[in-house]
């Protein structure tokens, strides 16, 4: 079970690629728990987070979330742009779990 | 593109880096936004009670009594008119989060400092008396909402400031032998929010012997009415419309960063109809929150909603028809990421130039409009910014069909001015098509 949070300015887009990535894991039969906040509400769930994805629109908050996530050890990174706008949820998904290692 | 692309990640990157993540402005933002749920509710009431419809008042009257108004507006009071008490509460607990200090006890102190800030009395004209008498024991409503926003935000930060410095600086009073530990680190607890009041209450005294009487004056002359004008001018939306299309043009959220700072003056500008609607008065601003989020940014920001419907319904590439039904959804609800990206627009110099020109160009069309009173102004009323395009300027306008006629006329002037650069774009994607074979 792989905890993977998203996060963008109000949560609203990153929801949408959540759906996908849900779709992606149920068919690799890969479980994981998987959702998105806005950039004020990060804090609050960092806790429950194997890894934080950022929406590459606030990527400019990357090196401050990155120093949080430093801190209780749970990788950070932007999502790729392409893949963002597209909504590809297995390579998001590939991409989040590649940053675990698992 | 590449050194273009280059220099923006070198140097507007950090910038925006800067601004968003400047502490005071985060808890601004994040703070005002505790207010927003209140809001919401508080505009469904007041929509109910200005419905623009003939012989609505009248048969509210008679279903309900002379008093519907007064009685339906009481949540109205307790959501818009305390939305500075509440703001003030949230930005102290959000900066005291960032610092690691008590958030809670930060914005208890918060707000008693921002009480404290406050006039104990209202000047009231008795009916046939000719001089105003001042009536005590009483806090004044408007200051507890969006007039006294500002002060909440000053209060908010400088008591948070104090408190947390203090605390970080570790600050101990030495208690005589004797005193048992725990008294004493009692007493040591309750210091910081004592120096609070302290610098408040002597701040207040300062204040009442100069010709400004409150704190409240001083903000409002000073800042809060300068910073208005200039953030409600048709120049400055339309400078700050630019910034945000300039910012998704590289990729960034520009309405997030250019709304931590004008955030809060917008919101004053839109209260202001509000409570003028409430009195009876001439709406008096044209820019406020909701001619962003409502009448401008049709679809999210850039307008995109027509350039997703041609997509959807006049492309001739298989990538872009894709792009259209992936876009449309969203986009009603005015939520354009996978067009920006998608697209994409941002770094795409072919789709950057409608992506700023429309929305520039919506902005004066709706600014004539509603100066001229060809569109209604926006009652105060507090639409999510996801409300769909038409819905949307119906509700903002206090349901008045002219705003959603409004909205209709800047749809027609966004396709005008996407539909050229949709022809090339679409012509690209499917001469690519051909050449790979797809």
């Amino acid at each position: 079970m792989m905890n993977i949070l998203l996060c963008c300015a109000a949560g609203m887009s990153t929801s949408l690629l959540v759906t996908k990535m849900e779709a992606a894991a149920k068919a690799e039969g890969f479980e994981a728990k998987i959702w998105a906040v806005s950039a004020s509400e990060v804090n609050q769930h960092l806790d429950q987070a194997d890894v934080l994805l950022v929406g590459p629109q606030v990527r400019y908050l990357l090196p401050q979330l990155k120093k949080k996530g430093a801190e209780k050890g749970i990788p950070v990174d932007a999502i790729n742009p392409v893949h963002y706008g597209r909504c590809n949820g297995e390579e998001v998904l590939k991409f989040a779990r590649s940053l675990i290692g698992s | 593109m590449g050194k273009f692309n280059q220099m923006l990640e070198e140097k507007v990157m950090p910038v925006a880096a800067r601004i968003a993540g400047q502490k005071h402005l985060q808890a601004l933002r994040d703070g005002i936004i505790l207010t927003m749920p209140l809001i919401i509710i508080g505009s469904i009431f007041l929509i109910l009670g200005f419905l623009p419809i003939d012989g609505y008042p009248e048969f509210m009257a008679r279903t309900f009594g002379d008093q519907w108004s007064t009685k339906l507006l009481y949540p109205v009071s307790a959501s818009f008119d305390i939305m500075a008490l509440i703001a003030g509460f949230g930005i102290a607990y959000r900066l005291a989060e960032h610092y690691k200090v008590d958030a809670l006890n930060a914005g208890a102190i918060s707000v008693a400092a921002f009480i404290l800030a406050t006039p104990y009395f209202t000047m009231f004209t008795p009916e046939g008396a000719k001089e105003a008498i001042q009536v005590t024991g009483v806090l004044p409503m408007a200051y507890l909402g969006s007039k006294g926003l500002f002060v909440a935000m000053i209060i908010a930060i400088l008591s948070t400031e104090i408190y947390r410095f203090i605390i970080q600086k570790n600050i101990v009073i030495k208690m005589p032998d004797g005193v048992p530990p725990s008294v004493s680190r009692s007493f040591v607890a309750l210091f910081p929010a004592f120096l609070v009041i302290l610098v408040v209450w002597l701040l207040r005294l300062l204040i009442e012997n100069t010709s400004f009487e409150t704190l409240h004056n001083v903000v409002g002359q000073l800042l809060q009415e300068p910073l208005s004008a200039l953030g409600g001018s048709l120049i400055g939306a339309l400078i700050a419309v630019f910034l945000v299309q300039l910012l998704w043009s590289t990729g960034l959220h520009g309405a997030s960063i250019v709304g931590g700072v004008m955030g809060p003056i917008w919101l004053a500008q839109t209260d202001a109809n509000r409570v003028a609607l409430q009195a009876g008065q001439e709406l008096p601003n044209v820019v406020t929150q909701q001619f962003f989020d409502i009448f401008i940014y049709l679809g999210g920001s850039g307008a995109t909603i027509s350039f997703a419907l041609m997509m959807l319904f006049m492309a001739k590439s298989q990538q872009s028809k894709q792009l259209g039904r992936l876009a449309i959804g969203p986009g009603i609800f005015n939520i354009n990421e996978p067009i920006t990206f998608g697209a994409p627009i941002v770094m795409n110099p072919l789709l950057i130039i409608p992506f700023i020109l429309t929305p520039l160009v919506l902005v004066i069309t709706t600014y004539i409009g509603m100066s001229t009173g060809f569109a209604p102004r926006t009652a105060g009323v507090a639409v999510p910014w996801t409300t769909p395009p038409i819905i949307g300027g119906y509700l903002a306008t206090g349901g008045n069909i002219r705003g959603a006629l409004m909205q209709v006329i800047n749809l027609v002037v966004a396709f005008a001015i996407y539909y050229p650069f949709f022809r090339m774009w679409d012509k690209q994607n499917l001469k690519q098509e051909q050449s790979t074979g797809n």
